[in-house]
């Protein structure tokens, strides 16, 4: 019952904080300060809680709470870019291309970060490994996609 | 208080329930992806395909970590890698024009 209720109120937490975040336009708390301030208040509850419980059971565990914020993070940008891509119909032009473009964009950035740091937490480093490679390859396909739309579409014009 | 069998267990269920939340969410966006690959013209089509391979490299990576399934994991890292370049091999394709 513990864990269900610390599950729904985690989710709840994270999630409110990323779509305050996107409504606002901007993070209010600063992400490196944010990312500072995690890891100072993991650091403190790991040693309050290692004078009762093993180290490496309380690290291992904190890692993968964490690890499950950040995929509770991921949830939202990626449901906002599927109902972009469902919204953005053809009926906006030509250029609603380059709108699309950057929603998949979005997609394989969300993808790509959630895979490195859950991977860095979880330990896994294949994980980390393949989403960085991925996170590398992200401008150059997005890059070659819009460039091909651009010439194809000026060829179709002279004609 | 608190114990380390309790710990662990919210650390599973957190983590369980955080991946499997984004597998849903990443399904939704390829259900999109899936949409805008079906109508549209040639570019068009193979953005979404690109985008398609994402969710689906993803969500088998999870499915891997949280069910345990190996074989998932060559999948999902054959899906990430060669959709990416393939898409770029097919741009540059798309982008040349005849006798270029």
């Amino acid at each position: 019952m513990i864990s269900e209720l610390f599950v729904l109120i985690y989710a709840i937490i994270i999630i409110g904080f990323v779509a305050w975040n996107i409504k606002k336009g901007s993070f209010v708390i600063e992400p490196s300060k944010l990312i500072i301030i995690i890891i100072i208040l993991s650091i403190i509850t790991t040693f309050i809680l290692s004078y009762k419980i093993d180290i490496y059971i309380t690290i291992r565990s904190i890692a993968k709470i964490l690890a499950g914020g950040i995929m509770f993070a991921g949830v939202l940008p990626m449901i906002s870019a599927g109902i972009g891509l469902f919204r953005f119909g053809d009926e906006y032009g030509p250029n609603i291309f380059y709108v699309r473009n950057h929603i998949t964009g979005v997609i394989d950035t969300t993808a790509s970060l959630v895979m490195i740091f859950a991977g860095l937490l979880i330990f896994r480093l294949d994980l980390v490994a393949v989403g960085f490679f991925f996170f590398i390859l992200i401008p150059f396909v997005g890059n070659a996609l819009a460039n091909a739309y651009y010439y194809s579409y000026q060829r179709r014009l002279r004609e | 208080m608190i114990d380390a069998l309790i710990l662990e267990e919210i650390a599973d269920l957190t983590f369980f329930f955080g991946a499997f939340i984004f597998m849903i969410a990443t399904a939704f966006a390829g259900l999109g992806a899936l949409r805008l690959a079906l109508k549209g013209e040639a570019v068009t089509s193979l953005m979404g395909v690109s985008a398609l391979t994402t969710a689906a490299g993803v969500s088998l990576y999870i499915i891997q970590i949280i069910f345990e399934v190996e074989f998932a994991r060559d999948t999902a890292i054959a899906l990430l890698i060669l959709g990416s370049v393939g898409t770029i091999i097919f741009a540059r394709l798309f982008r040349m024009e005849e006798g270029e």
